[in-house]
């Protein structure tokens, strides 16, 4: 775990959350999470995981201890810059909106020409693949199409810190393996930081540089996995001997977290 | 085994038979039943009288509303027209002073906490009650009655407003938060947007509502001012004992209340349009 550097674009300085209903959703969350890392926070429901990434977008305030972003708070960012993105688990369009108008609302929010946001829809509908679309309203597409822009829209402001909050647990698992790998590649070519919340081992392991594995009641970070798998990474390297072996690993800190919980 | 085959010939005999006949089998199922029962109506009600040897003024039969109204259908359409003048400003009164006030008060909590349970008093007063007032106030004529029009299809219009302003999505509240939109701008591309089912919702029950209040108005306000609308026209006709064209301002109001729905729908439909279930159903 160590300090929280000065190298660190995300800072979480012994962060804690406790809910007026006297919940503790998270208790001494410290650690630092580097610029250009793909870091997945892993763990079961009630964990805090998904708490913890809404502080770093500053949708929730910590109770104790601070979450900073470049050195910053969230947001402070978030005033001042497109720098964060923040993708739900629903797709979250607005149903009276194309997808192109639906793509461009966060630089629309923020003013500029509307040409020059044209040009950014168009790029990164394409890199989601969904270029013929423009003109399409969401109604009319299938979940996997609607999740696709927008992750598009969180990309049209070109941040530097995409946060996910398991964007792909509500797909099929066919169109969730094609996203994966989408997003990947989107990853490796924007040099973004991804931080990914699921509660899927195997779909941390397989996307992520490092895993961030959290226990339930107190949410508490219990191990940083660095995941040393070469990208890019492919759906096959599933079935190798290295990539079994990392789920192993996070699966048995997770039980030991679970294991914890029992005894104590 | 023969007789599954022969199962299955008819089966495929009647799958077949079905889109050919689509016409006759949906006026069938949903014209044929309202029809035969509005013809039974009529029939009943121009024999019944008859048959008990009832006066035209105590209960006119159809035939006499019907003569009644082609032999003052002047002063029938002047009323219809006056009615519909009024209403229509009444109801678009009603609509944009309504949309406003709902913006007005969904922009800042306090305000809404402060005032609209106000809204809500005003709205159980009777609108006969305040009518007598608002005629002193506005005067006998066009005025007063606009106005009591207003009164009375205001309150739908605010109430469903305001729920819908309220009621938008969280995570789509936070995904504005995120791209640090304005007050301003989440209102005009958040929550009026989302808000437009409900609004619709509350036009559609404020336009019909317009009319009665027109009606109401030219009940009290209208006397005085000598030339009038429906309301106007039923008090004449029920004073002179016309009951015959007493039944048709009747029906013309209830004409005109449909009418005015369905204009209203088809605007809601029209601004719905290509994304709301509710406007997608009626266009299938």
């Amino acid at each position: 775990m160590g300090n929280t550097e000065q190298s660190s674009l995300v800072a979480f300085n012994h962060v804690g959350k406790i809910y007026n209903t006297g919940t503790i959703a998270l208790k001494d969350v410290h650690f630092g999470i580097k610029e250009g890392e793909f870091i997945s926070f892993l763990g079961p429901s009630g964990c805090g995981k998904s708490t913890a990434l809404r502080m770093v977008a500053g949708l929730e305030d910590a109770t104790t201890g601070s979450v900073l972003v470049d050195g910053k708070e969230p947001k402070r960012v978030i005033r001042e810059s497109n720098d964060i993105a923040f993708v739900f688990q629903e797709a979250n369009l607005l149903p009276w909106r194309t997808v192109q108008e639906n793509v461009i609302l966060p630089l629309e929010l923020r003013g500029g020409s509307a040409k020059e946001h044209k040009a950014e829809a168009l790029r990164v509908l394409e890199m989601v693949g969904l270029k013929d679309y423009v003109k399409a309203y969401p109604r009319q597409l299938s979940g996997g199409m609607k999740m696709r822009v927008s992750i598009a829209r969180a990309l049209a402001a070109r941040p530097k810190l995409l946060l996910m909050d398991e964007p792909f647990a509500a797909l099929d698992e066919i169109t969730r393996q094609t996203l994966q790998m989408e997003l990947l590649d989107i990853w490796q070519r924007e040099k973004m930081t991804v931080l990914f919340v699921t509660h899927n081992v195997f779909e941390a392991v397989l996307l992520s540089s490092q895993i961030a594995v959290m226990s339930a009641r107190p949410g508490r970070l219990s191990a940083l996995i660095d995941v040393e798998l070469p990208y890019p990474r492919t759906l096959s390297m599933r079935t190798e001997r290295s990539f079994g072996e990392y789920v192993e690993l996070a699966s048995t800190y997770l039980e030991h977290g679970a294991l914890q919980k029992e005894l104590g | 085994m023969a007789a599954t085959m022969e199962t299955l010939k008819t089966g495929a005999a009647e799958a077949a038979r079905k889109p050919r006949g689509g016409f006759r089998r949906t006026f069938l199922n949903y014209y044929a039943g309202p029809i035969t029962a509005f013809l039974i109506v009529i029939a009943l009600w121009e024999l019944v009288p008859l048959w008990l040897g009832m006066k035209p003024f105590i209960l006119p039969k159809p035939t006499d509303v019907l003569k009644a109204a082609a032999e003052d259908w002047r002063i029938l359409w002047e009323a219809v027209r006056i009615t519909v003048v009024e209403s229509v400003i009444g109801f678009l009164l009603s609509a944009v002073i309504g949309i406003a006030v709902s913006v007005l008060l969904a922009s800042s909590l306090v305000l809404e906490r402060s005032i609209y349970p106000y809204a809500i008093i005003l709205q159980t007063i009777p609108v006969v009650a305040v009518a007598p007032l608002v005629v002193i106030w506005f005067g006998a004529g066009y005025n007063s009655i606009v106005v009591i029009a207003f009164l009375i299809g205001f309150f739908p219009v605010i109430s469903n407003t305001l729920m819908g302003l309220n009621s938008v999505d969280r995570s789509m509240d936070e995904l504005f938060t995120l791209y640090n939109s304005s007050k301003w701008q989440k209102m005009w591309k958040l929550r009026l947007p989302s808000a437009m089912p409900y609004m619709m919702a509350g036009l559609k029950i404020s336009c019909t509502l317009s009319i009665v209040g027109v009606i109401v108005g030219e009940y009290v306000a209208g006397i005085g001012g000598g030339k009038g609308g429906l309301g106007y026209a039923i008090t004449i006709a029920a004073v002179q004992m016309k009951t015959p064209f007493l039944f048709a301002c009747g029906i013309a109001a209830a004409i005109l209340g449909i009418a005015f729905y369905l204009v209203v729908n088809m605007i809601a439909n029209r601004v719905l349009g290509s994304w709301h279930e509710s406007a997608m159903k009626t266009r299938r």
